[in-house]
């Protein structure tokens, strides 16, 4: 075929196309509004979605060991304090995590050293979870912070200040200023107490930190246990939990050395985390099976309106190729209106859940009077005000998909199109 | 130059047999005829008889059981689908007896339709439509859609579509069975017309007896075979 005549048969193909969908108006609306609908949801509620998953993963990460956490692999299962990390990692660590190719995703870093002790007062003693931080950089890191009941958050000239879980006062019978004792193993692997003195109380929700957690300076921490500026993890939060992965490859590519001595593991928060990790990859699946769902419907009306079509305009198909169209390029008329169909009605579609999503990122939705204030699950507090999130990749994917269901629903159509018997097809009447 | 190369159409030994469940059904039965260029003929007989079965397997529309059959000297048995769409769209014109004009194309883009497909350029396209549309009496109907035309005149869209890429045969299956006798017989006037001035070979597929009476050439079928052939002089 030449050049020219090949460009004529595609224009012949789009003109005819398109003019067949304005031709059928009510038709194409109808379907197109399915579509239009389906996008909207889609984009809408992803958003969402992502939303949700990105304040439980910000909760989470940061009632725990961050988006990403540097320590000594054993660390991870004995929690003791001879798994520390060596002062050079923590360096480098920190080192790195100021690069500029990297800095900017950077929300907060907290070095910290963390073990575990026996709280003991007047009233008895109760299993704890010590946390020794440097108060300005925790307070960037944690939430902990924020949720004061009485009393405050430790400041940068504490030495025997101790910021305690509820539960945890209230089992020790504790109140703000109370003195207590924390027992814990220390580098020379003794037993050693430090007496330290109520200055604020915390609760964040979660019963397991509320009845455990206790923050207290790391300089006193250092000097209580032997381990001076040591640390057993440092911490990292990020803007975003999507750029995980480049974050952890740079700095596995940083600490390459002490990664391959043993002294350093980097984590992200699906392996420090997983039930987390799950919680968000069940709820992902969810919604995709409920829009695989959604959108096989959707796509069953545009195979079934595309079809009534063809089966409508089948002498239209059997003149065209008695006139010289192939059977393929038939089939490509009925192939380029479902696309353009979909391809229209999904833009639109994504636009209409891009203004909703805009609507609703400054506020958020509130949820409260459904799920309560006091939700949690693995470590995290379930915030009730969900702010949609939008991504540049979601939007992809969700075009890709709603072409995809286009093209899908279109090739049955296309198919019945193009194998029409050319004499049968004059006969028929409608 | 051989007969078969010369002619405008030649078929040989032509059988079409529909299989409808259990039952035979022969529609075209061992039909040889040859249609020289330019000849103005009507395939008549009685509904059944075969006649537009004939027309389609000369215009490719539909396969021959057996026999074989040429159009401008190619043989159209053989084809494969995609030889025998650029056989109608460089060689055949058709006329349908429902006009079968596309519904979303104006009567000028109706026209122009298998020049288009054949890369033909915009200016020779429009030239030539202008010139049909003036010669046929539908000037100024150009950017009416069919629907807004009157049957006479959308056959005559129909006419000036099958004519208008110069091919070498018009194959028309009842061209007039819609048409009242004045339209009936101004578009027999028309393609007569065409067919004296621009050589154009017309074969029709007819059980009008005005399109019998204006054919120079009158072949009659019966239970799908030919039963006479005669030329008018």
């Amino acid at each position: 075929m030449r050049p020219r005549s090949q460009s004529m048969h595609l224009a012949v193909i789009l003109v005819l196309a398109l003019r067949n969908l304005r031709r059928q108006l009510r038709r194409s609306i109808l379907t197109a509004s399915a579509m239009i609908i389906g996008g909207w949801l889609l984009l809408f509620s992803f958003s969402l979605g992502d939303g949700t998953h990105e304040t439980w993963i910000d909760s989470g990460v940061r009632m725990s060991g961050g988006h990403i956490t540097v320590e000594r692999p054993e660390f991870r299962v004995s929690r003791k304090i001879e798994d520390r990390l060596p002062t050079d990692v923590r360096s480098k660590t920190e080192q790195a995590l100021k690069s500029p190719e990297i800095a900017a995703q950077v929300v907060a870093v907290s070095a910290r050293l963390t073990i575990n002790g026996l709280a003991s007062s007047h009233a008895g003693a109760r299993p704890a979870q010590v946390i020794a931080v440097d108060p300005i950089a925790e307070a960037a890191f944690s939430m902990l912070d924020d949720q004061v009941v009485e009393g405050r958050y430790l400041e940068p000239d504490d030495r025997l200040a101790a910021y305690v879980g509820l539960g945890l006062v209230q089992s020790l019978d504790l109140r703000l200023g109370s003195r207590f004792v924390v027992q814990a193993q220390d580098t020379a692997q003794d037993i050693s107490g430090q007496l330290f003195r109520v200055v604020g109380i915390f609760r964040s929700g979660i019963p397991a930190a509320d009845q455990s957690v206790i923050h207290i300076p790391l300089q006193t921490g250092g000097d209580w246990l032997g381990s001076d500026r040591d640390v057993t993890n440092v911490g990292v939060v990020l803007a975003d939990s999507a750029t995980v992965a480049a974050v952890t490859t740079y700095l596995e590519r940083v600490l390459t050395e002490p990664i391959a001595r043993g002294d350093a593991a980097v984590m992200g928060w699906r392996e420090s985390n997983p039930a987390l990790y799950a919680a968000v990859v069940i709820d992902n699946f969810g919604n995709y099976l409920l829009y695989a769902i959604l959108f096989t419907i959707i796509a069953f009306g545009i195979v079934n309106t595309v079809l009534m079509s063809v089966l409508h305009r089948h002498r239209e198909f059997g003149v065209l190729q008695a006139l010289g169209l192939t059977p393929g390029q038939t089939g490509a008329i009925v192939l380029v209106e479902g696309l353009t169909l979909t391809a229209i009605s999904g833009l639109i579609g994504v636009s209409l859940g891009l203004l909703t999503t805009w609507y609703f990122f400054g506020d958020g939705l509130d949820f409260s009077a459904l799920i309560g204030e006091d939700m949690t699950f693995s470590g995290v507090v379930i915030d009730p005000v969900i702010v949609p999130l939008f991504r540049v990749s979601r939007l992809i994917q969700i075009l890709a998909f709603i072409l995809f269901v286009g093209v899908v629903a279109s090739i049955y159509p296309a198919r019945r199109a193009a194998t029409i018997d050319t004499a049968e097809a004059m006969k028929f009447e409608r | 130059m051989t007969d078969t190369d010369r002619a405008a159409v030649r078929t040989n030994g032509i059988w079409k047999i529909f299989q409808q469940e259990a039952e035979e059904i022969v529609a075209v039965r061992d039909v040889s005829l040859t249609i020289e260029r330019g000849e103005f003929t009507a395939l008549a007989g009685p509904s059944g008889s075969g006649k537009t079965t004939l027309l389609n397997v000369i215009g490719g529309l539909t396969r021959p059981t057996r026999g074989r059959a040429w159009v401008a000297g190619r043989e159209v048995s053989e084809m494969s689908n995609q030889e025998l769409a650029r056989l109608r769209l460089n060689e055949v014109g058709f006329v349908f007896q429902a006009y079968n004009l596309l519904p979303v194309l104006t009567a000028m883009e109706n026209a122009e339709f298998p020049m288009l497909l054949q890369g033909v350029g915009s200016s020779q396209r429009h030239e030539r439509i202008r010139e049909l549309f003036e010669r046929t009496g539908m000037a100024g109907l150009e950017d009416r859609r069919p629907g807004k035309l009157s049957g006479g005149q959308q056959q005559r869209v129909a006419v000036i579509r099958a004519v208008a890429s110069r091919p070498a045969l018009v194959l028309a299956d009842e061209p007039t069975a819609n048409l009242d006798t004045a339209s009936s017989e101004a578009l027999l006037d028309v393609m007569l017309e065409l067919n004296q001035e621009l050589g154009v070979t017309f074969v029709f597929a007819t059980h009008d007896e005005q399109v019998m009476e204006w054919s120079r050439r009158l072949v009659r079928m019966v239970d799908g075979a030919i039963d006479s052939d005669v030329t008018r002089s």
